[in-house]
């Protein structure tokens, strides 16, 4: 179970990935709204696309450790 | 408390119809019943008495459905006006599904095999609309970039598993969150990973959906798009 454990906490370490990743999204877009406050709307979208698309590596992370988890580690 | 939590990550099944041998209904499906029942009442109830002059409710409902149908047809463009009515009934059924866990039902989007369904359902429309709008020559004819072929298969695979791993993922914290803290705080995180995560979920599917779809309707007309393009910027700065 020991080993099962850590492979699964290895899966979760996507997540690192994820919030570097909407961190420079939020930081470019909050840099192009103080630039251009009337594309306000556009970015928005933009950037809620962009979060989604990079926050999907941090959830395949955590479904893949929790099958890790269930199929492994069951019985 | 481990033991607890894999039992509740479970799919259950509600009972068993006594034919061919028993056909096992699971609890996802029964609730996606009581969800149609409700939107369906809500639907006949709300379009019971329409105005020429909304009043009222109608004022709510006519808000929101233009909402809808501005946001998928500023994707999708005029031509795919007629696909906007299944991608709102996508849109309107996930946030449903995603956000009854509030009123103490099991999501069914929390089972994989809802989320592959929905997943399957909606690149079938895409090559659907592909088909309809272009022919099944051309259609055939895009496969011979193997990036196309790909997609076929990333495309609602990643769909299936982002709805399903964030419905999930809201589930186990929020469950966590009950065992460490039963009162008060629960109600706060509920709000954002119930109400906020599954709204945004519901929207991003379906918006992944007409981007594909948009992708499959316009790929080849290039001059028509571009001057799309120089159409609408200046009309985004006059609107804001």
């Amino acid at each position: 179970m020991g080993i099962i454990a850590l492979g699964a906490a290895v899966a979760v370490l996507t997540g690192a990935g994820a919030g570097i990743g909407i961190g420079l999204a939020t930081a470019k877009a909050t840099e192009s709204i103080a630039r251009q406050p009337e594309a306000k709307g556009d970015i928005r979208t933009a950037l809620l696309l962009g979060c989604a698309l990079a926050e999907a590596t941090a959830i395949y992370g955590f479904v893949i450790a929790l099958l890790i988890i269930l199929s492994l580690g069951g019985k | 408390m481990a033991e607890e939590l894999m039992e509740q990550l479970d799919n259950h099944t509600a009972f068993v119809i006594p034919i061919l041998g028993g056909i096992p209904v699971p609890d996802s499906c029964v609730v996606t019943w009581i969800i149609m029942a409700a939107l369906v009442l809500l639907s006949i109830i709300f379009t019971r008495k329409l105005k020429k002059v909304p009043t009222g409710s109608q004022c709510i409902l006519e808000a929101f459905m233009d909402f809808l149908d501005n946001f998928f047809i500023n994707i999708l463009g005029e031509k795919g006006r007629k696909y906007v009515q299944i991608l709102e009934t996508f849109i309107i059924y996930i946030g449903v599904s995603n956000i009854i866990g509030v009123f103490g039902f099991v999501p069914p989007t929390k089972d994989i095999n809802v989320t592959a369904g929905l997943a399957g359902m909606a690149i079938i429309l895409v090559q659907a609309s592909f088909i309809i709008e272009k022919g099944p020559l051309k259609w055939a004819k895009s496969f011979l970039n193997p990036i196309n072929l790909l997609d076929l298969v990333t495309r609602p695979l990643s769909l299936c598993m982002r709805l399903f791993g964030n419905v999930l993922g809201a589930f186990v914290v929020m469950e966590l969150i009950k065992h460490v803290v039963p009162g008060g705080v629960p109600v706060i995180a509920s709000a954002y990973f119930d109400l906020f995560d599954g709204l945004l979920q519901a929207y991003v599917f379906a918006f992944l959906t007409s981007l594909y779809m948009a992708e499959a309707l316009e790929e080849e007309e290039h001059e028509g798009k571009k001057v799309k393009k120089a159409k609408k910027k200046p009309q985004l700065h006059g609107g804001k």
